[in-house]
């Protein structure tokens, strides 16, 4: 049976550094919810608190209606999958799967059979079933890994970083697996990772982490189109989102958005009490090569080619720098000038500070 | 190019054996003489070419008291070696995870006990196992060298679970796992190559040991190398082909180890640290 998680101002304090500050947040039940964050923000340190291996410094966790924040790992019924793979020294992988399931003395040795060939035919371990596991490469020990925490049939299984380790084309073919599995066992999941691509192709809903904070969680679209602040929009996509200061100019007894990026002022509501805002806009919604009443004159600097038959090209408008993704392949050589349109629903406002403001 | 590489090979391997059979030439000279006679043994020049024989053999193990020299070097080596690897693991794996406040002085001390000379020790202990009445008797001589062997153990093994990610540890706990469970269950085959090492190690220094063994110990419980003192002379002379035969005896069981678990001899001594995380 899946459960949610539930935290209530949960913390952790190594000293003086705060790893997670404060985090109250469900993660719904039968979904998989994707810690992002960069290398340090504190999902390790959440995840393993989840998983009873960290004491937290206060908060508390409840499964569902249950309060487990003291309880032992084994007590909390959960699987666990680490970065690097852990398979036991002479066993054979089979046995690696199926060494936690033989301690439950509730599963019959019928049972435990039976659930440990259908995982292994689901992860098409079967024709290695029967070698020594660590005679096997490091991504099928990861999965075998996989294979031994989704067999007990826990009702929450953690993974942290699980694909971090193997090589590119495993990576593929073990997020293809995890997918699979997700599909069919409808378990609670939380996976954590610092690859935005494995986020945003595995989560059901991401919960974006920097600082020990939960800054944003959503439905991997909608936290990369509507970044609730910089970080958001620094952090998704690559290259992350173009980021240029504005001052606003007072015009017609109204307020406005004028160069670099817009060549007429653009009417803004609700910010007063600036003087300046960030205007944000990802590198593919940047429009090059036309021009428009909106379009301003850009400097290319360097184009490069980039996976997907895209170019990526850096532009220099004023004295501003941005990038942009183009399909476009006649575009002028660097040193030339071209017009580049931001369009405006594409746009993203946020405060000097870096939160995001609303422009409706 | 290659020619003159090759030469400086040809020379450097025939350097080897020469080195090799110098080194030799003692053991062979003690295994030869276990097959001679006395006359045979005693002959100049040495004879390389004889007629082997096996006379010695039997009237060493015909000797009363040979099978029991025999059976106390093994039984006092093994059992202390026994102990020593079974406190040592849980030592070193406490060292290696719990890191109690103190491990570095803690396994600084470990060792430092192993850098004190044997002499400036056995008298003080001598001392003890007299009021102890632990002198002559099999626990004494077992708990003696499993002090002995401790150390070492603890700081061969420590490389090894250290070696040993504690993502297995934690994955084990999450599967319901207990600690003795992750010790003997997940730890234990993770570091058997270290294990075998550490057994191996100390069983050698165990058998060879002659100091401990000539002081502590007595009658009752004679090793190998203190008979070598103690039925050395008979007639009025040293007993040449008692002393051949046994020393030739007594090589047997380390030379087997060393011959079967080289490997494992050779991963002890990096003590764990070529072992990656995996």
């Amino acid at each position: 049976m899946a459960t949610e998680i539930r935290m209530e101002k949960l913390r952790c304090a190594f000293g003086q550094t705060i790893a997670v500050d404060d985090i109250s947040m469900t993660f719904p039940a039968e979904s998989v919810t994707c810690l992002l964050g960069p290398s340090g923000c504190g999902k390790t340190t959440l995840m393993r608190m989840l998983a009873g291996l960290q004491d937290p410094t206060s908060g508390e966790i409840y499964f569902g209606d249950q309060r487990v924040t003291d309880m032992t790992p084994s007590e909390r019924n959960i699987g666990m999958v680490f970065q690097y793979p852990v398979v036991y020294r002479g066993t054979t992988l089979f046995q690696s799967v199926e060494l936690p399931l033989t301690r439950d003395k509730s599963v019959s040795k019928e049972e435990r059979k039976r659930r440990v060939e259908d995982i292994l035919e689901q992860l098409n371990l079967t024709h290695v079933a029967h070698e020594d596991v660590t005679t096997l490469d490091n991504a099928t020990r990861q999965k075998a890994a996989v294979a031994r925490a989704v067999a007990r049939q826990p009702q929450i299984i953690l993974f942290d970083e699980p694909i971090t380790n193997v090589d590119v084309a495993a990576k593929v073919q073990l997020k293809r697996a995890l997918k699979g599995l997700v599909k069919q066992h409808s378990q609670t999941i939380i996976y954590v990772t610092h690859d935005q691509t494995e986020a945003m192709t595995l989560a059901d809903e991401i919960a974006l982490m920097d600082n020990g904070k939960i800054v944003q969680r959503g439905k991997p679209r909608d936290i990369y189109n509507n970044p609730n602040n910089r970080f958001g929009g620094w952090f998704l996509g690559n290259p992350g989102m173009n980021f240029v200061e504005h001052t606003i100019v007072n015009h017609d007894g109204g307020q406005h958005l004028g160069a670099p990026l817009f060549r007429q002022p653009i009417p803004l509501q609700a910010v007063h009490g600036l003087s300046n805002v960030v205007v944000g806009i990802r590198p593919e919604r940047v429009n090059l090569g036309e021009e428009t009443p909106a379009a301003v004159k850009g400097v290319i600097l360097r184009s490069s080619l980039v996976i997907g038959g895209q170019y990526l090209v850096s532009l220099k408008i004023g004295s501003t720098m941005i990038k942009a993704k183009t399909t476009r392949n006649d575009l002028p050589p660097p040193g030339e000038s071209v017009w580049v349109t931001c369009p405006l629903e594409d746009v993203k406002l946020f405060t000097p500070a870096g939160e995001r403001i609303d422009m409706k | 190019m290659n020619r003159a590489r090759g030469w400086r090979k040809t020379a450097y391997h025939v350097l080897l054996w020469v080195i090799a059979l110098i080194f030799f030439a003692p053991i062979l000279w003690i295994i030869m003489g276990a097959f001679k006679t006395t006359d045979g043994i005693l002959a100049v020049p040495p004879q390389f070419v004889f007629v082997p024989t096996l006379d010695n053999f039997v009237d060493l193990f015909n000797r009363p008291n040979v099978l029991r020299y025999l059976g106390n070097s093994i039984l006092m080596s093994s059992a202390s070696v026994g102990i020593a690897i079974v406190v040592a693991f849980l030592a070193a794996y406490a060292f290696s995870r719990f890191k109690p406040r103190g491990t570095s002085f803690l396994m600084f001390m470990l060792l430092s006990i192993r850098m004190v000379p044997a002499v400036a020790v056995v008298i003080p202990v001598s001392l003890m196992y007299s009021a102890l009445q632990w002198k002559d008797t099999y626990f004494g001589m077992i708990m003696i060298y499993a002090m002995f062997s401790i150390p070492f153990s603890v700081w061969i093994l420590k490389g090894f679970v250290d070696g040993v990610s504690q993502r297995y540890d934690e994955t084990a706990l999450i599967n319901g796992g207990s600690r003795w469970h992750i010790i003997f269950r997940v730890i234990l085959p993770q570091v058997a190559p270290g294990l075998v090492a550490a057994f191996i190690f100390n069983l050698i220094f165990v058998w060879n040991e002659f100091l401990f063994s000539l002081i502590l110990g007595g009658r009752d419980t004679t090793s190998i190398p203190v008979s070598f003192s103690t039925d050395l002379y008979s007639d009025g002379g040293v007993d040449w082909t008692f002393t051949a035969s046994m020393a030739t005896v007594y090589m047997i069981p380390p030379i087997l180890s060393i011959l079967f678990f080289q490997k494992y001899l050779l991963v002890g001594m990096t003590f764990g640290t070529v072992r990656g995380e995996v």
